[in-house]
């Protein structure tokens, strides 16, 4: 990974001075798709890019080490050998970004990668996900445990108390301290954006979520009743631009949640180019949160290569 | 395409690059064969292939053909013309509900032929977006619908010419086809280059959509002398044009005197500024200025101003948003050239440019380049360049940045969202600026349902709306105000140069001295400038009076006086537009019974009847001190989200040449339509009867009327019309007078473009006009007062 965020005094003029014009926004949201005509080869190098992004994730009360196991698996070879050799990308140690589970399953994460001789890096949530409303010592401890369990990434949630009734400071010293809990362990903020009101407080809180040290912001839990949107990315990602341009730190976007399919995340890709360039294409500066989207495009390659639509089970499952 | 072989997928993984993207033109091939490649005239409802006609070639932008066009010959056009004469006998009788229908039913033709109609517009090079001709259609048959209903006693005009130069869009040739369609006139298209191919699609689509045949006829070859021979034919009722400046001028002097009125919208070339205010959102105006200002094909020509305080933060942003940028094609071989001096100009006068990368060292394309750090006087903003250049200008306040607005647009970035603090100013900020349309927070919408007129100097009609229709209509009541003649061979250089006979005593013999009057400028009562006077003379030839002789020097110091005042009064609130013109109407019946002489002095007409005269006048004036705030605009539903507000406003200052009849009624009831609705008017009287319009200053002087509003010349009719035309702050001229006048006004006011409402004098029933006006007369006295402007406020 780059050099990280090291995160800055709060500023709060310039976060009071944050403006968003909605309809700019939503027009612009409305452009992007079209902007990628991609077919054939560059349709599946794009895919395959996408599959290097993923987060692949579960999050789920019924999670156990079996299926855990499953997906770290199907993280270090998301794509099935057959369909990879055939573009000659076979040998290019193509894996998912990270694995993302709960900080309970962290343990047998990292010891099925360790197995497999994989160097994947294991993700998990914390901080009360999903709804963070567990008090501060509580959050604080479990971003701990999840570190010393072997954790190399950490997706805390912010308070969305704090951020709705604008109290900047509070929610600043509150990531401030579970950075500094996470140690060497990346951090990426969920702003839960579904829960955030307006575009202009969404770019308030990826500001305030930057300048306390993330080194990703990221949409939504997935639990929340919208999550990552297009437009709500425009917003986060020009605020990571603005970031960048008077700080110089590069801060990487998550968008998660409700990506299923192999033309959004292409959708994301585009977006991500578009807004902030080819840098912020690799896993470094881009993930995206999945479950069932490798799948997806899995498919698509499968079509690429073949020239037949897959049924779901002819991919390797996860 | 060769790069796309060799590019594996692990190089695209690597480079993450888009793919070639390759559009199908197929469709639109097919058809271009079944017409076998020449396409021919579309006139009455089927294509026509004369023998031994000139043919002219139709390029795609790689230069290749793609099809011929005929070279229409005057044996062509009259044919056309002829075929929609006899169309408009059974278009226009037909019920409102059948051509409704009918327009309606052009809708799922155009549908059935969308994809052969955009793949045309690619191959012709102009982009047209279908879903907006589809919003086009739907809209103005729901005019075509309600024509009688909702304006009743207009008639259509007839036969309208729809004239478009060779740069003009499909779009704004349709914005004038379709409502003249709509309000039951047939119409004669002649396209220019770029629209010829799809103007021919939609005539054949419409027509086998159930168009009646002969209703829309399209005529293609040189659009400016088609034009003429048009105008000339006199089955023609009227012209109207959309496209640049430049040919919109000459196809005015070209038409002049042939007793046609023409209407230009000069929907090409303006310069429009975009303004950015600190409180913007920076990131989504920098995305607004990429999209729009560096388009291949672009309908003006961008002005960015910028605020201060943001100006560091704007240009930071244009450098990261433009790195990416390719560079932009050029649309004309000799533009190159052109663009390479303009920058290197721009950069000797110490502007820094920002570039995505280094022009190529040759070539017929240009990267997006802005050029940081002009001045208005920089000649790049004069007169700007083509290519992908956009001049950057800062300014420091909203009141400065606003006074850099200029013409037909302009794109406002200020704070969304929050319509609590700030938007109180931005509704302050459209009087300032003097621009058609305003889109704040937001650029380049556009919807039928808007008017649109040009300010300054950029149209004299409207587009869209309501407010658009009335260019295709006349009052039922009265006939044509122009009568049709070929021009005359008028010396334009010396109309109105002649002097007025000089008045030299008569002897002693006389007993009573002719009184002196005075003219009105400024509100103060004066003598020519010159000094000397003609004399008026009485029904019976002896000499009634004198009046002052006023010439060039005399108009201009009453357009000063007016301009300097009209701001003012047009900003008053109609309320109080409305008090002042009652206590004109007061003032005059104090003194209706000195008017009463005059008139009758004057004109030798019964005392019963210049009674009659002066209490009409001073209905009048109640009548339109009464309309001043009712005639208002408002908001208009748009199909997009947010809302539209279209606004009257006033022109300015307005040039008005009296007809001799009713010397009295005629003249109050102009001055005061023009008056209400805000502006300022500089009054010439009929040489015949002044007398009357001279004594009416005792009546201004005694009312609130602030001094300059109104001012009245006397003196020669040529004269005076010759100094009016050639002054450029002057943005309408009313005139009743002589064919010859008419021709000059119509070959002179082209450039600078005026709004001209021309009559001549041989009217039959003049009389009827003034004293019972139809309800349709009045409405196009207060439209021909006003302009409009639209505002555009998207809202969250």
């Amino acid at each position: 990974m780059s050099a990280r965020n090291p995160g800055i005094p709060l500023d709060l003029e310039w976060v009071s001075k944050v403006r968003v014009n909605t309809q700019a926004v939503l027009k612009r949201a409305q452009q992007i798709p079209g902007r990628n005509k991609n077919k054939k080869q560059w349709q599946a190098a794009w895919l395959l890019r996408a599959v290097t992004c993923i987060d692949l994730t579960t999050l789920a009360g019924d999670d156990t080490p079996g299926n855990v196991h499953r997906l770290c698996m199907k993280a270090s070879q998301p794509v099935r050998a057959d369909l990879l050799q055939s573009m000659d990308m076979h040998d290019k140690g193509l894996t998912t970004a990270a694995v993302c589970v709960y900080p309970s399953r962290v343990a047998d994460a990292v010891k099925t990668l360790k197995a497999a001789n994989s160097r994947l890096p294991v993700a998990s949530v914390a901080t009360g996900f999903p709804a963070g409303q567990t008090p501060l010592k509580t959050r604080l401890e479990e971003v701990r445990l999840a570190v010393q369990d072997g954790a190399a990434e950490i997706d805390i949630v912010i308070n969305r108390t704090l951020a709705l009734t604008g109290q900047w400071e509070a929610m600043y010293a509150e990531i401030c301290q579970f950075r500094e809990a996470c140690g060497e362990a990346h951090m990426k903020s969920i702003l839960a954006v579904g829960e955030l009101g307006t575009f202009t407080n969404v770019y308030k809180a990826s500001l305030v979520a930057m300048m306390a040290g993330s080194d990703f912001i990221k949409t939504s839990t997935g639990k929340e009743p919208v999550n990552a949107t297009y437009p709500v990315a425009i917003v986060m990602v020009r605020a990571i631009r603005d970031y960048f341009l008077r700080t110089g730190h590069k801060v990487g976007f998550k968008p998660a949640g409700g990506i299923r399919t192999a033309k959004e995340s292409l959708v994301w890709l585009t977006l991500m180019k578009e807004e902030l360039g080819d840098e912020w294409l690799r896993p470094h500066l881009f993930r995206l949160g999945a479950s069932s989207l490798l799948a997806d495009i899995e498919r698509q390659i499968y079509h690429y290569v073949t020239g037949h639509y897959a049924a779901y089970h002819e991919m390797p499952m996860a | 395409m060769a790069g796309s072989t060799i590019k594996t997928v692990y190089d695209i993984f690597q480079s993450m690059d888009y793919g070639p993207t390759s559009s199908s033109t197929a469709t639109a091939q097919a058809w271009l064969e079944h017409q076998s490649g020449a396409l021919g005239l579309f006139i009455d409802g089927r294509f026509v292939l004369p023998a031994g006609r000139q043919t002219c070639s139709v390029t795609d932008s790689s230069g290749g053909s793609v099809c011929t066009t005929v070279c229409a010959t005057d044996e062509d056009v009259s044919l056309s013309v002829s075929s929609g004469a006899s169309g408009f006998k059974a278009w226009s009788a037909l019920p409102c509900h059948v051509r409704a229908k009918t327009l309606l039913g052009l809708v799922s033709g155009l549908q059935r032929y969308g994809q052969c109609l955009s793949e045309l517009c690619d191959l012709a090079q102009s982009p047209s977006s279908f879903s907006a001709l589809v919003r086009l259609l739907q809209y103005y048959s729901g005019w075509a619908q309600l024509r009688d209903t909702l304006l009743p006693d207009w008639t259509p005009r007839g036969l309208v010419a729809v004239v478009v130069s060779d740069d003009c869009s499909l779009y704004s040739l349709m914005l004038k086809a379709l409502p003249a369609l709509a309000m039951g006139n047939t119409v004669v298209v002649i396209p220019g280059v770029e629209t010829a191919i799809p103007a021919l699609l939609l005539a054949q689509l419409f027509v086998e959509a159930g168009l009646p045949a002969g209703v829309l006829n399209v005529v293609t070859g040189n659009v400016l002398s088609l034009a003429s021979t048009v105008a000339q034919n006199p089955l023609t009722s009227y012209v109207t044009y959309s496209g640049n400046k430049n040919d919109g001028e000459k196809l005015c002097r070209a038409t002049a005197g042939m007793g046609v009125p023409v209407s230009l919208s000069i929907s090409l070339g303006a310069t429009c500024p975009f303004i950015i205010f600190e409180s913007a959102d920076i990131d989504s105006a920098v995305d607004g200025v990429i999209e729009t200002a560096f388009k291949k094909k672009r309908e003006c020509q961008w002005l960015l101003c910028v605020q201060e305080s943001v100006l560091d933060i704007v240009v930071a942003r244009l450098k990261s948003r433009m790195a990416g940028m390719k560079s932009v094609p050029l649309q004309k071989e000799g533009d190159r050239r052109l663009v390479d001096a303009a920058v290197e100009e721009a950069q000797q006068q110490g502007a820094t440019l920002i570039q995505p990368c280094a022009p190529s060292p040759s070539g017929a394309s240009y990267p997006p380049t802005v050029l940081c750090g002009m001045a208005p006087s920089c000649p790049c903003v004069v007169t700007p360049p083509p290519g992908p250049l956009l001049p950057l200008l800062s300014f420091r306040s909203q009141t400065e940045g606003v006074t850099l607005g200029k013409d037909n647009h302009a794109v406002l970035c200020d704070q969304a969202q929050t319509p609590t603090t700030n938007t109180p100013s931005l509704f302050t900020l459209r009087y300032f600026l003097s621009v058609g349309s305003v889109w704040v927070n937001s650029h380049s919408v556009l919807d039928p349902s808007l008017p649109l007129s040009g300010h300054k100097e950029s149209s004299n009609c409207t587009d869209g709306g309501k407010e658009g229709l009335f260019q295709f209509l006349r009052p039922s009541s009265s006939s044509p105000s122009l009568p049709r003649s070929s021009p005359t061979s008028l010396d334009y250089s010396r109309f109105g140069t002649a002097t007025s006979a000089a008045i030299i005593p008569q002897g002693p013999d006389s007993s009573s001295c002719p009184r002196s009057y005075l003219q009105y400028v400024g509100g103060k009562q004066c003598k020519s400038e010159s000094g000397s006077s003609v004399s008026v003379l009485a029904p019976d030839g002896a000499v009634l009076a004198y009046c002052p002789d006023a010439g060039r020097k005399d108009v201009r110091n009453a357009v000063e006086a007016a301009i300097k005042v009209q701001p003012g009064w047009m900003k008053r609130s109609p309320t109080d537009r409305a008090q002042s013109l009652f206590t004109l109407a007061k003032a005059l019946e104090m003194k209706r019974r000195d008017l009463a002489a005059s008139l009758h002095s004057q004109t030798g007409l019964s005392l019963e009847e210049v009674d009659k005269e002066v209490e009409l006048s001073i209905a009048q004036l109640y009548d339109w001190a009464a309309r001043c705030d009712k005639e208002t605009g408002g908001i208009l539903p748009v199909p997009q989200s947010g809302s539209a507000l279209s606004i009257p406003e006033a022109l300015g200052v307005v040039g008005v040449v009296l007809p001799d009849s009713s010397p009295l009624l005629s003249m109050v009831s102009l001055l005061v339509a023009a008056v209400a609705m805000g502006n300022a008017v500089v009054m010439v009287p009929s040489p015949k009867n002044p007398l009357p319009a001279l004594e009416f200053i005792q009546v201004l002087q005694s009312s609130d009327i602030p001094a300059g509003v109104v001012n009245i010349l006397t003196g020669g009719r040529d004269q005076l019309t010759q100094a009016l035309a050639n002054h450029s702050v002057i943005k309408a001229i009313w005139y009743w007078g002589s064919v010859e006048g008419c021709q000059y006004l119509q070959h002179t006011c082209a450039s600078p473009l005026k709004n001209l409402w021309l009559h001549c004098l041989e009217e039959k029933d003049g009389g009827r006009v003034w004293s019972q006006p139809p309800p349709s007369l009045l409405e196009e006295r207060w439209r021909r007062a006003v302009q409009w402007k639209s505002v555009w406020i998207p809202t969250a």
